[in-house]
């Protein structure tokens, strides 16, 4: 497998529940080591994509990831899917090094136990976010940006070369988001892929290097500047856009 | 000490404490992944529901207990069948096929000419456990648990995050079948000893008590047996002496025990132990 290959590749996606149809024809690409903003109002099809991609969802179209082409779940181990915060029983005993060893799953049949192996790189996933020693802890224990970071020890520990954040940023305050972007630099740096649906697209413009406008399908494929666009704005959000977007 | 022990001196009062803690092992290693899947409705339809299975089964002149677990397996297949449709919510699905296998039940022994009691079905009678119906108690109990142990993992990650369990290669459907079977495994061992009604309140309440007292899964567990066996020895010790109905008062002493555990409990769920602010 050479670097030339995208780690992922979406051609002509589409998606319906039902009669609706949430998404249709979306394709684009990505390459090792993006930090990509995924934006749209609510209803566009942000988690409806992430899903697809990760086949949670039934979908047309094709996905592949690192140049193999996926035709059932066990071919997408290496995508993380970080859902939004309140999907979650936080109340549920289980402990943080618990939720991040979950990502160590994908190495091991369903009988096999983790390893000391599987510890460490659980402990150094945690390290990464900035987050040491807390494998003891309840869930509960933890502030909303902490648990966020837990999440994403949980998708590093998976070593996944493709992590999708839905919304995961909402209700994070300013401070713990800029840390979260930092830690988002330093995997993309590492050559770690990261997908983030947020709805800010102040954020949007200033910490991305791409961003995907998605409503039912994908609106535009760029740079901040040019997927913040008047026109794009229009196109994904309608009036709104505008007034949402810092200059 | 003699109004301990005086229970134990007969041989059915022995049999009875052996199938009571058989119960109280496999109940809450079950139990405890009925609470945390929010599935006791479930547990509650399936004890009801197995009703017909035994009806049917003493009709026929078949071991009751092959009968139950007949209709575990077929309200668990069932089950899975009818929740395919996403217009029904799985509550309504639980309800309705607990419900109608249930007044199969009763019909049916209503039906019997042989003087037996509906009620011997719905509250057990203990004092009657054979030796036979311990082994087979024993060995489907032995298996459910072998079953939780070696499932413990893939139970967790398919429990608390589905999503990511299905993402790392779990198969949170079949998962959740083997405990809709353990849960028909469950009611079948609880069938003579406590009665199809109080073998839910066998698989949720000592479960439920130990979650408000247990940091993790492990605790809960384990806490759960203590609490299970517990009740049932004490149970049986004071239906003994108040010659009142032995599974109803196992019932009552484990709400006794949920109700004094809540109270201790509660000062930690106060407000001020809710989540940290960023």
């Amino acid at each position: 497998m050479t670097d030339s290959v995208p780690i992922l590749e979406v051609a002509s996606l589409g998606v319906r529940y039902g009669a609706t149809e949430v998404l249709h024809d979306v394709s684009f690409s990505v390459d090792r080591g993006e930090l990509i903003g995924v934006i749209g109002p609510n209803g566009a099809g942000k988690s409806t994509l992430f899903k697809a991609i990760c086949g949670l969802v039934n979908h047309t179209g094709v996905v592949e990831v690192n140049g193999v082409h996926c035709h059932d779940r066990t071919d997408r181990m290496d995508l993380a899917y970080i859902p939004q915060r309140n999907d979650s029983d936080l109340n549920f005993p289980i402990t943080v090094g618990e939720l991040v060893l979950a990502g160590r799953r994908r190495f091991r049949h369903w009988w096999g136990r983790p390893t000391a192996a599987d510890r460490a790189i659980a402990s150094e996933a945690l390290e990464k976010v900035l987050l040491p020693g807390v494998e003891s802890r309840g869930l509960g224990e933890l502030s909303g940006g902490q648990l966020q970071r837990a999440y994403l020890a949980r998708a590093l520990a998976q070593q996944a070369s493709v992590v999708l954040l839905d919304e995961s940023l909402s209700g994070v305050d300013q401070p713990t988001t800029a840390e979260l972007f930092d830690v988002f630099a330093a995997l993309a740096a590492e050559g770690t892929t990261l997908l983030v649906a947020t709805h800010d697209l102040a954020l949007a413009r200033r910490r991305f290097g791409r961003c995907l406008a998605i409503n039912g399908t994908l609106r535009a494929d760029g740079t901040p500047s040019e997927v913040l666009s008047p026109d794009v704005l229009d196109s994904t959000f309608g009036s709104a856009g505008h007034r949402a977007v810092a200059p | 000490m003699q109004w301990l022990l005086d229970p134990f001196r007969a041989e059915f009062m022995q049999r009875a404490f052996i199938a009571a803690i058989i119960i109280g092992v496999v109940a809450p290693v079950v139990g405890t992944w009925v609470v945390l899947r929010r599935m006791a409705n479930l547990g509650d339809a399936m004890s009801h529901g197995t009703l017909a299975g035994v009806g049917l089964a003493y009709a026929a002149g078949v071991n009751v207990l092959f009968g139950a677990m007949g209709a575990g397996l077929l309200i668990a297949a069932l089950l899975l069948v009818f929740s395919s449709n996403r217009r029904l919510g799985q509550e309504t699905v639980i309800t309705v096929l607990g419900t109608a296998f249930f007044a199969l039940g009763v019909v049916v022994i209503s039906r019997l000419d042989t003087g037996v009691e509906l009620t011997h079905f719905l509250f057990g009678r203990v004092l009657t456990v054979q030796w036979s119906d311990i082994w087979l108690n024993l060995a489907l109990g032995g298996v459910a648990v072998l079953v939780v142990l070696l499932l413990f993992g893939e139970l967790r990650l398919a429990t608390f995050d589905h999503v990511q369990a299905e993402q790392v290669g779990v198969r949170v459907e079949l998962v959740q079948a083997v405990l809709v079977l353990l849960l028909a495994v469950v009611v079948v061992i609880s069938l003579r000893a406590v009665g199809t009604i109080m073998a839910v309140t066998m698989l949720v309440t000592p479960a439920a008590t130990a979650r408000l007292l247990a940091h993790n899964l492990r605790q809960m567990t384990v806490l759960g047996v203590v609490f299970g066996v517990s009740e049932g020895v004490v149970g049986l010790i004071l239906a003994y002496h108040l010659s009142s109905a032995p599974g109803a008062t196992i019932g009552l002493v484990a709400a006794g025990v949920f109700a004094v555990v809540f109270a201790l409990t509660l000062p930690r769920r106060m407000p001020h132990h809710h989540r940290p602010l960023d």
